[in-house]
């Protein structure tokens, strides 16, 4: 045998492997996966259909975009999903306006916490219980319990004898997506080099966010929302709560002039002495802001933001992060919050929605919706502690969703016209323009009005 | 007199045949703004709230003007509507008739001066409130960090009560006095040039010529440019909204933005009713004293 028939001999076995192992591994890629809930399950019974989804332009919806679910499911069911996506001040007008038309273009929408009430009183949005009891809609595996249940209940709950919470008459309203809790993020680096405990109180968070003002340079302590309106308002109620300030006592009279209140507003005006400039008129985005810039050392708020924090596109100190638990005072408890998703009453194709409503809280592709940063809503993801090195956040999470509260706001139907009478006051008295007790005793009667308007009081 | 009677007479239809050929033109005006003008009066005195559109819409009288004139918001947003429009049309009128005086002229690169300068009226009100709120951003925005060169700031130009008003006054004029400097620059070219070549040869100085020639001239311009802008400024609120949301507290909160509020947060549209039919109310008193002044002006 020469050299030349020994040559021909080698390409041609390995042209023969290179064909074997190429064939092997086309194979694997072919190998096909069952889709969520198996064979059995009917993905394609509304092959055909066009489905309107309204949602916000937001941290968990965002990733869900990234994530590429929509496009899945219109593969998984010859569904066709049209985005509809807005900034989500303006989502209410819109919603209204259209689940007020007999036949509405919105098949399923995301809503704010607060707007549940009055979606769920006002007939707007469909209780979900028939839906979920249908075998024929709903998968057997999709593991209802495993949602994180504070988080049920503040975004789906509503329609009983106490209006926004579970109790007799309450119905199931949404699910939740895009939900929150709240937590703290510091930055590491600040505290390590200053010798700084991370605060469990507010008065430790008081004294540490006056440290940094006054000690370290070009930073300041914490980054608060506290614009006039709904964002002072939700500044308010994060810290009104473990302060034991609420808005009503339990016979709906108006208990934001009580000593916890005032005492909440005196935190958050040190908070804006010791605050970024201008943090009286901040929105939330430039509360975001003033962390992702390295401007603040502390952040207390919604836990959703724990995703743009730790993105180098957006943060400057993604690297130097830490989370901690809501500090406490009088009680340890923490924000619900955020977006739920509902089917409008009107909607003409509510059970494709319901499919799509159903795929999207799936708990694989809640988990893929995570990956891509967004925001955890069921306890399986949370409390899995092989996610806890690339997501820490979530072992924080899981710690602070003990404590998160259900009834965190008084989501009643008339909320947002109190919302944004009490933003308005709470804003005042944070800008100096009146103190603190002069701005709840002003809006103390007006507030009362809208609650004898609506029948709660006499 | 008799005769051109008579004459008028003899073309039988033809008064007919002019309401004839302005009633198309006349219904849909009626239908599109007297109308809506009308429903919102009506709405003034109902109950109706967003949360409830499909049920009828309650009577309740005067209620809403009662508790509109009640509330201390409400009083505050008429305060800052008036301060805020009169504001922006006497300041836009004198540097508008200002600039247009200086720039009448023609030389070298005017024409290029002049379309750079009519640019902030092109850029949608979003786009201004946003621009606006970020060069008066504390930290991040230009005009803190232009002050902080020579020791001054920073400023919470928007969230500071004794300033915000005033930040907001400044961006209208930013975008509105380019409106007011083309309509007197057109006034100014109106001016016949025999009559100022006429107070040339008699010597008149420039003030001379201003004060009793290019003025009396343009009065009518600028007294239909101040009504414009009067009902222009009364109803703004996308620029104040994108810059402010009428805070902090109510500081900036105009009337337009308080009925926003009213409709859309608060969700009740009989009250928000009561708002636009005062709205109105204040801007046709407003713009009638206008109107009647800048009248007895050219008749002067």
């Amino acid at each position: 045998m020469n050299v030349r028939k020994l040559v021909s001999i080698a390409i041609l076995l390995t042209a023969a492997a290179a064909l074997v192992f190429s064939g092997g591994a086309a194979e694997q890629v072919e190998v096909e996966v069952d889709p969520p809930g198996g064979r059995e399950f009917d993905w394609r019974q509304y092959e055909g259909t066009t489905l309107v989804f309204n949602f916000p332009n937001h941290v968990h919806y965002n990733a869900m975009l990234e994530a590429g679910v929509l496009e899945d499911f219109e593969a998984l069911t010859g569904i066709n999903v049209e985005a509809d996506r807005m900034q989500y001040m303006n989502m209410h007008d819109a919603q209204v306006l259209e689940m007020s038309k007999p036949v509405g273009d919105y098949d399923l929408i995301s809503m704010v916490v607060m707007w549940k009430a009055e979606y769920a009183l006002g007939g707007m949005i469909r209780p979900l219980e028939s839906f979920f009891d249908d075998p024929s809609l709903t998968l057997p595996d999709y593991r209802f319990d495993d949602l994180v249940p504070a988080y049920v209940e503040v975004t789906g709950i509503a329609g009983g004898e106490n209006i926004y919470k579970d109790g007799p008459g309450a119905q199931l309203y949404g699910v939740p997506f895009g939900s929150e809790t709240s937590f703290m993020i510091y930055r590491t680096d600040v505290f390590e080099e200053h010798g700084l405990e991370v605060p469990e109180t507010y008065d430790e968070l008081t004294e540490t966010a006056r440290y940094i003002y006054e000690e370290v340079p070009d930073t300041y302590g914490l980054t608060m929302r506290a614009a006039s309106g709904h964002h002072a308002t939700h500044a308010w109620l994060l810290h009104a709560s473990p302060y034991g300030a609420t808005v009503f006592d339990e016979n709906w009279e108006p208990a934001f002039t009580s000593p916890e209140s005032i005492e909440t507003i005196e935190f958050m005006k040190k908070m804006i002495d010791y605050g970024p400039p201008g943090m009286e008129g901040f929105t939330q985005d430039e509360e975001f802001a003033a962390f992702l810039q390295g401007d603040a050392a502390i952040y207390l708020d919604a836990s959703v933001f724990a995703g743009p924090a730790k993105d180098p596109a957006q943060s400057r100190v993604h690297d130097r992060i830490g989370f901690a638990l809501h500090p406490r005072q009088r009680t340890p408890l923490a924000e619900t919050g955020g977006f739920g998703i509902a089917i409008p009453e009107n909607s003409q194709n509510a059970e494709a929605a319901f499919l799509l409503m159903q795929y999207l809280t799936l708990p694989e592709v809640e988990r893929e919706i995570v990956l891509a940063g967004g925001a955890p809503f069921r306890m399986s993801t949370v409390e899995d502690s092989s996610l806890y090195d690339e997501y820490p956040e979530f072992e924080v999470l899981a710690d602070q969703l003990e404590h998160a509260n259900p009834d965190w706001r008084p989501i009643i139907p008339e909320w947002g016209e109190i919302n944004n009478m009490l933003g308005i006051a709470i804003n005042q008295a944070l800008t100096g323009a009146k103190t603190p007790e002069q701005a709840m005793e002003d809006v103390y009667e007006p507030i009362r009005n809208v609650m004898i308007r609506a029948g709660y009081i006499d | 007199m008799r005769r051109v009677c008579v004459r008028k007479s003899s073309v039988p239809g033809r008064k007919n045949s002019a309401y004839l050929f302005l009633a198309p033109a006349a219904s849909i005006l009626l239908l599109v703004l007297m109308v809506p003008i009308f429903n919102t009066l009506r709405l003034s005195f109902f109950e109706w709230t967003m949360r409830a559109l499909t049920e009828p819409p309650t009577f309740v009288g005067f209620r809403n003007f009662r508790e509109l004139f009640g509330s201390a918001n409400f009083q505050e947003s008429i305060r800052v509507t008036i301060t805020f429009s009169l504001s922006v049309v006497a300041i836009e009128l004198l540097l508008g008739t200002v600039l247009a005086l200086l720039l009448e002229g023609e030389f070298k690169g005017m024409r290029l001066f002049r379309t750079l300068f009519v640019l902030p009226i092109m850029i949608a009100p979003v786009v201004v409130g946003i621009m606006w709120r970020f060069m008066y951003h504390p930290s991040y925005g230009k005009i803190n960090y232009f002050l902080g060169f020579i020791g001054l700031g920073p400023y919470g130009w928007l969230s500071n009560p004794d300033l915000a008003l005033r930040s907001v006054i400044i961006a209208d004029i930013w975008q509105w006095t380019p409106f007011v400097f083309l309509l007197v620059l057109a006034g100014l070219q109106g001016v016949p040039k025999d009559v100022m070549e006429a107070a040339t040869v008699d010597g008149t100085n420039y003030f001379q010529t201003l004060l009793y020639i290019k003025l009396p001239f343009i009065s009518a311009v600028l007294g239909i440019t101040a009504v414009l802008r009067l009902i222009d400024s009364f109803r703004s609120l996308v620029v104040i909204y994108n810059m402010t949301g009428g805070g902090p507290g109510v500081s900036t909160e105009i009337m337009s933005i308080h009925l926003f509020k009213t409709a859309f947060t608060s969700q009740r549209l009989g009250l928000a009713s009561a708002v636009a039919v005062i709205l109105l109310l204040l801007i046709a008193v407003f713009a009638s004293v206008f109107i009647r002044n800048s009248l007895k002006e050219e008749r002067r």
